[in-house]
């Protein structure tokens, strides 16, 4: 369960990607995909991140994992700051940390078989070195994930999308990873098969003691497996506090509109529920609004939210929300 | 209220390498006018390919229509020789797809894509097409219509793509749109946007729609009536109201039952759905769902249930054990 050590803290990280397109190579602009990010996730806990397309949810998780190396800030991962670490010095920490990736399809190699897969990183990080040894790995990790031995000689296009994702979850795992960042590893599967692999990401959390960060645009998911909840937009949390406190008794309006645009399997609930339309789209990340990044949607703006840019702060313990109004 | 669609027995099925796929298998449903319908089910479950078939645009020679009628206002569209479908599609039963960019022509701008139907179907030309160019885009809610009629698709976001697809559905003034998964691939505050702009003009315009897709969450805020399907059959059938309240088949329930739900306590665990989806190429004699289902006997293996009425309005559902359903308590 959670104890109170971060595992992971990040600290006021910032992503911009240079966009070329400029005369001779110049850079034409920048894109601050993520934007002075902070949090923390205890040992044991699911930190679920949520927001939009291009709000930076993944490239957050990407300079975690060290596959983008952050414009600035830090990653303190089990104590030691990533951003300092040679490639050399992160390889024994890539280990710790695995990720899922939304399409198994895509990030599982078409012509290895399931087997070959998920023992690669055994055999990588020197985790198990005799053959015969690894063989019996693959099939406890198979059993782990609700595979059978039988699926270790299997293409991954002889398997379904549900399978296909326990495939990824299992070679995940085969590094005894601390923690995994699951990015959107529900969302391309037929809704049937999403509540398999939820439970299944909950039972390997207590069975083996892993720390989640669980990147996704859907609420109810995310309501779901998460302990604590951060909102992204634009490259910033607005929103970040514990699960209860995001859905019973949300405080940012962007985080308002979002858990009012789900729509509810209930036709007579919904005829009656009152929903929040945002006007317009998410600006570009590019040249993002003055002052409060979401003040051209809000519904609330007012006239200072054009100039002064909010400050993440505590609205009561554990509750933090970026609006003058919260 | 006047049936507008009304599918009779209709049967799409593939020539695949793994052998026949009967995408579509003995499926009847129908719209009225102005009424919007649902088809709800997971990908393979052939709510595409019914659309498809509607149109005629089932991709030969691998797929084939093979039985059944699609009666649009009275007539059968199956029967319909090239040159009469052409003039259905588009101008009467119009098409909205998930992916704006790939329906749209990349190296067209948005006023020559939009005049195409207006003079193919309309006659309309010149000064005349533009204006009502104009006028489309600034009902689907384009700021400045004038001015973006001249862009190219790429210069629009997700969002003002699918708007622009839903005005060129909507350009000929067609009877029913046919909209498959038409915000699967947008963002949850524009999916609000983009169903809200469907709702209203649909009951503006007078427009009957058909929505296929798989959100559950959709289908109640938006849909009338729903079909939902699995593997190829209609399952179960009823008003949006009753089968959301009496889910009469173990795969409704099941769906239902394993997506958590904001507006609920949150549970320990979610109740889903066991095992894979079914092997199109190799299904079992009996229910499609029995190796899945929870509420299984022996008759299931072996005979295949029909369709039958259940409760009033229209609900009907395939399964033996209907009965059973409605007195098992909530699982939740």
């Amino acid at each position: 369960m959670t104890d109170d050590t971060p595992l992971l803290e990040v600290r006021n990280l910032v992503k911009h990607f240079h966009v070329g397109g400029g005369l001779f190579g110049g850079t034409a602009g920048i894109v601050r995909a993520v934007d002075g990010v902070s949090f923390t996730i205890r040992r044991g806990e699911t930190l679920g991140l949520v927001g939009e397309s291009g709000c930076g949810k993944t490239t957050t998780g990407r300079c975690i994992l060290q596959l983008e190396r952050p414009t600035s800030g830090q990653i303190v991962f089990e104590g030691s700051d990533l951003t300092t670490l040679s490639e050399k010095e992160l390889r024994p920490v890539r280990r710790k940390m695995q990720v899922i990736f939304q399409d198994p399809y895509s990030s599982l190699n078409p012509r290895m078989t399931v087997g070959q897969i998920i023992a690669e990183p055994v055999a990588v990080h020197g985790i198990v070195t005799d053959r015969a040894k690894r063989a019996e790995r693959v099939r406890e990790l198979l059993s782990h994930v609700g595979l059978l031995p039988q699926h270790a000689q299997r293409y991954p296009h002889q398997l379904s999308g549900g399978q296909r994702q326990r495939v990824g979850i299992a070679r995940a795992l085969a590094v005894e990873p601390a923690l995994i960042i699951c990015d959107e590893p529900v969302s391309a599967l037929d809704v049937s098969i999403q509540a398999q692999i939820v439970n299944l990401l909950e039972d390997l959390q207590a069975q083996f003691g892993l720390t989640y960060l669980f990147v996704a645009h859907d609420l109810s998911v995310v309501r779901h497996i998460s302990d604590r909840v951060a909102v992204m937009y634009l490259g910033k949390i607005v929103e970040i506090t514990d699960r209860k406190s995001l859905y019973d008794d949300p405080r940012h309006p962007y985080t308002k509109a979002l858990l009012s645009a789900v729509p509810i399997p209930d036709p007579e609930l919904e005829a009656r529920r009152e929903h929040i339309v945002l006007g317009g789209e998410v600006p570009s990340a590019l040249n993002p609004p003055s002052g409060c990044v979401f003040h051209p949607r809000c519904p609330i703006a007012v006239d200072r939210c054009r100039g002064e840019v909010p400050e993440l702060r505590e609205i009561r313990p554990g509750h933090r929300a970026a609006c003058i109004l919260a | 209220m006047a049936i507008l669609l009304d599918v009779r027995h209709l049967s799409t099925q593939f020539q695949t390498g793994a052998g026949i796929v009967r995408a579509v298998d003995d499926v009847s449903w129908d719209v009225n006018a102005g009424e919007t319908v649902a088809l709800v089910g997971e990908s393979g479950c052939g709510k595409s390919v019914s659309a498809l078939s509607i149109m005629r645009l089932v991709a030969a020679p691998a797929g084939r229509i093979v039985g059944g009628q699609v009666l649009f206002k009275g007539r059968d569209l199956l029967t319909l020789n090239e040159e009469e479908m052409r003039r259905v599609r588009g101008r009467e039963i119009a098409m909205i797809f998930q992916e704006p960019m790939t329906s749209l022509n990349p190296v067209l701008t948005i006023e020559r894509q939009l005049s195409e139907g207006l003079e193919i179907h309309l006659g309309m030309a010149g000064a005349d097409a533009r204006r009502r160019a104009v006028e489309l885009l600034a009902m689907v809610g384009i700021p400045d219509p004038g001015r973006r009629l001249g862009q190219y698709p790429h210069q629009f976001s997700g969002g003002m793509r699918q708007r622009i697809m839903i005005a060129m559905a909507l350009a000929c003034n067609p009877s029913l749109v046919l909209a498959d998964e038409p915000t699967t691939a947008l963002d949850v505050t524009i999916q609000a946007q983009i169903l809200e702009l469907m709702k209203d003009l649909s009951r503006r315009l007078g427009v009957a729609m058909l929505i296929i897709t798989h959100n559950l969450g959709v289908v109640a805020r938006y849909a009338d009536r729903v079909n939902v399907m699995y593997a190829g059959r209609i399952i179960e059938q009823g008003t949006a109201r009753e089968l959301y309240a009496n889910p009469r088949h173990p795969y409704t329930l099941g769906l239902l039952h394993s997506v958590p739900r904001l507006d609920e306590p949150r549970r320990a665990r979610l109740d889903p759905i066991e095992g894979q989806p079914p092997d199109l190429t190799r299904l079992p004699t009996g229910c499609a769902f029995a190796p899945r289902c929870a509420f299984r006997v022996e008759r299931c293996a072996v005979e295949r249930p029909p369709l039958v009425p259940i409760g009033g309005q229209g609900h009907v559902s395939a399964c033996w054990e209907a009965e059973r359903l409605d007195r098992t308590p909530a699982l939740r």
